[in-house]
């Protein structure tokens, strides 16, 4: 269970986030709504531990993880440019992740090797991530998010860069695949109709403030 | 789209986060987090903060305060009664700083009329080897100012290749001087043209065209008032390096066009007249100093370039296109590459004996000192950099800092320390601090420009994938740094080898570079020795090419497509006064 308690923010002299309380729980999906500016994404680097926020706390499983460094807390993030390495081929995106967990290049990289076979680009492997299309760049983020088997997965408008048909063929198979992950997903996106095919549950960021809307 | 971007550069730079006085734990985490941020900012300015200031401020300071008094007397050198304003009233100098803003200003204007043209019609259009002609557009950065002062003299000098072969003369005219300065700077001006006009935006010119405009009123309307502060900022630079150039005017200008930067070289090395060579070093330092002033303005007034979608190039239609293609490669041929090729013909027609002498103990003893002078420089010129663009990651005006040592001349680098430090002006550290300081400049832009490229998400994606901050450095932001890295070395190894007038100022006889070496043999009598200048000064391009291929060809070869092309030194901060 993820669970964000009385978040607050500010931009310079502006109140960006004020008393933001929500949960997520394990298998949820929930769409983070909001207009441009609202602080969708400010309020998910808090929970991925890139910010701090100016009051509150992040708690994850029972545990405060306020203080918790980003590297230590385990949550995948998905960014909406995907934020590939573009010094490192596909294999090597993906097996980020596990060599950071100090796992042997040889085994993270076979590991890799099978994450994309299952994701359908295991002939991709060598190639440098800007030789894919934009799809195939996204489904090596998501490759690249879930090999580490995160304890939550955090996704900052993962469709925004994709045209209309990618984006809808997508999204039935990111749902499918975060849900046999069964980790608690924030999803961040100014679409309803997003939220709504991929979320269970959904809130909307506006004025500083969170509501829920179904 | 979200509000991308913003807020997490308040990760970045945390000094924005409001601090209220009621702290509450994570509160005081962010304002500890920003402190200990800013204190490693301090820490690593730490080193660079010093070379500049005490191998650049401290110098002209004292440098001043000489000027100032008019007197040097400290050094026990012949003091008179001079006064600022002695250059102004005193026919002969007056002459001298009038000629020097003269020579800079028709510079100007020169680079401005022919690099316009040039740099639309290798903006515009496709042909094949464009790429290879902007990359060649990179060679007279590399080329040492004495190389090229022998490149000019090898096309109109005595039994030069055109003066033969016309029948003129032009020693003792101001030509010489004009066409050196037109060799480094129209260069740079077509470059800064290029990278201008690739930033207008392709449907900003559809919309102008389908709302009645001329392609001509598209270009007056549209394109101009864009580039024109571009040009305008390289045009400040050209002057600056004209202005305050030393090897091109001290070989090329003789006795009546010499600037006043050879001037006080003259004062200093041979007329020990310190008091009066303050006096104009300060004068150079402030009409420098102005005109840099005026360089950081329209630098702070240009946006940073952003995504557009250029104008497509199209290949040459017609007559009248294809002779404006033809007619801007010849005058880039004739103004930058010939006076590299009149070198290389001149040493071939040297002959055998000449070629012999490059086995003198004399030749080797400088090439010695010429790649170990500039191999210490180097790393201490990365060291300086890297550290000076880590810093400069939070202060614009530490960033800003890094450009000093391109503003300021090296004659009046090397006279302020020649003041500030007399008992140390033989000695072998200082000779090296002051190169590192003169060429570790590239590697601070470079790398700058490429930590600013690097989106922060992609560090972000590899914290949040598990990677501490020291780890984050090693496998995402050295990596995409290197080409960066690579290519401000390059820079500073060119500078490096090519360095000149620290050298002459600070040298020892046997420390004598290929520099210092080519300058004693255009000083003596005779065409042997003047062929011997030019055998040597095709050794020294031939080893600031290697060295630049050496460092700079990878990372042309590593380039992303679609990428943003980290560290791109902007053309117009490459030093070649």
């Amino acid at each position: 269970m993820l669970e964000l308690r009385h978040i607050s923010q500010n931009y310079g002299d502006r109140a960006l986030l004020q008393d933001i309380n929500l949960s997520v729980a394990a298998g949820e999906i929930v769409a983070l709504l909001g207009p441009s500016g609202s602080g969708k994404s400010t309020l998910l680097a808090i929970v991925a531990g890139l910010q701090s926020p100016l009051g509150g706390s992040v708690w994850f499983n029972g545990q405060d993880i306020t203080r918790l460094p980003p590297e230590q807390r385990r949550f995948a993030l998905m960014f909406q440019d995907f934020a590939l390495f573009p010094h490192l081929s596909v294999l090597d995106n993906v097996a980020f992740g596990l060599i950071e967990q100090r796992l042997d290049k040889s085994k993270a990289r076979a590991k890799a090797l099978a994450m994309l076979a299952l994701f359908g680009l295991a002939d991709h492997a060598r190639y440098k991530v800007w030789h894919l299309s934009g799809g195939e760049q996204q489904r090596v983020a998501l490759a690249r998010a879930l090999i580490t088997q995160p304890r939550a997965l955090l996704l900052d408008e993962p469709f925004s860069a994709l045209d209309a048909d990618l984006r809808t063929s997508l999204r039935d198979e990111f749902k499918a695949r975060i849900q046999a992950a069964g980790v608690p997903t924030l999803l961040v996106t100014h679409d309803e109709q997003e939220a709504r095919a991929m979320a269970t549950r959904a809130v909307r960021l506006s004025h500083g403030r969170l509501a829920a809307l179904w | 789209m979200e509000d991308r971007g913003r807020p997490w550069k308040t990760e970045i730079c945390p000094t924005k986060l409001r601090v209220n006085t009621n702290f509450e734990v994570p509160q005081l985490m962010s304002f500890v987090r920003a402190c200990g941020q800013s204190q490693s900012s301090l820490w690593l300015a730490l080193l660079p903060f010093a070379a500049l200031l005490l191998l650049l401020i401290a110098p002209l300071a004292r440098l001043a305060l000489s000027g100032f008094t008019g007197e040097a007397s400290w050094l026990g050198a012949a003091s008179s009664s001079w006064s600022l304003w002695t250059p102004w009233q005193d026919d002969y100098l007056r002459w001298r700083v009038l000629w020097s803003l003269a020579q800079a200003g028709i510079t100007c204007v020169l680079v401005f009329v022919l690099g316009l043209p040039l740099a639309w019609v290798l903006a515009r259009f496709e042909f094949a080897g464009r790429a290879l002609v902007l990359r060649l557009l990179m060679l007279p950065f590399v080329v040492p100012t004495l190389v090229a002062a022998l490149g000019v003299l090898a096309l109109w000098g005595p039994r030069g290749l055109l003066s033969g072969w016309l029948g003129v003369n032009l020693q003792d005219t101001p030509w010489l001087l004009l066409y050196g300065n037109l060799f480094f700077n129209l260069c740079l001006v077509v470059r800064a043209g290029v990278d201008a006009l690739g930033q207008i935006n392709a449907r900003q010119v559809a919309a102008a065209r389908s709302l009645g405009a001329t392609p001509w009123r598209t270009f007056w309307r549209i394109e101009w008032p864009a580039i024109a502060p571009w040009l305008m900022s390289s045009l400040c630079l050209v002057f600056l390096y004209c202005f305050a150039g030393f090897g091109l005017a001290l070989v090329l200008g003789g006795q009546r066009f010499a600037t006043v930067e050879v001037e006080i070289y003259t004062l200093v090395a041979h007329e020990l007249q310190l008091g009066q060579a303050s006096v104009l070093a300060l004068w150079m330092l402030g009409l420098t100093g102005g005109v840099a002033l005026l360089y950081a303005l329209l630098e702070k007034r240009l946006a940073a370039p952003s995504r557009v979608q250029p104008l497509a190039r199209r290949p040459p239609q017609g007559l009248a296109q294809w002779l404006a293609l033809l007619g801007a490669l010849l005058v880039l041929f004739a103004i930058c590459a010939l006076p590299i090729l009149a070198i290389v013909w001149r040493a071939l027609a040297a002959g055998w004996s000449t070629w012999v002498t490059l086995l003198d103990f004399e030749v080797a003893a400088a090439l010695w000192n010429t790649l170990r002078f500039s191999s210490i420089a180097l790393l201490l010129a990365t060291l300086l950099g890297v550290l000076h663009a880590l810093a400069a990651q939070r202060s614009v005006l530490w960033r800003a800092a890094a450009f000093l040592p391109f503003v300021v001349s090296p004659v009046t680098v090397a006279f302020g320390l020649l003041l500030l430090y007399p008992d140390w002006t033989a000695s072998l550290p200082l000779l090296l601090a002051a190169y590192a300081v003169l060429a570790y400049p590239f590697v601070a832009k470079s790398m700058a420009a490429g930590l600013d490229s690097l989106p922060p998400h992609v560090l972000n994606a590899a914290r949040t994938l598990g990677a501490s901050p020291q780890r984050t450095f090693w496998r995402v932001t050295l990596p995409l740094l290197r080409p960066a890295l690579r290519r401000g070395m390059a820079f500073a190894a060119a500078t490096a080898l090519g360095e000149f007038a620290v050298t002459l100022f600070l040298s020892r006889p046997e420390w004598a570079t290929l520099t210092t070496l080519i300058y004693r043999r255009l000083g003596h009598p005779g065409a042997a020795s003047l062929d011997q200048a030019f055998v040597l000064a095709s050794l020294l391009m031939l080893l600031a090419l290697l060295a630049f291929l050496l460092i700079e060809w990878p990372v042309v070869e590593r380039e992303v497509p679609g990428w943003p092309v980290a560290g791109n030194v902007p053309m117009g901060e490459l030093r070649h006064a």
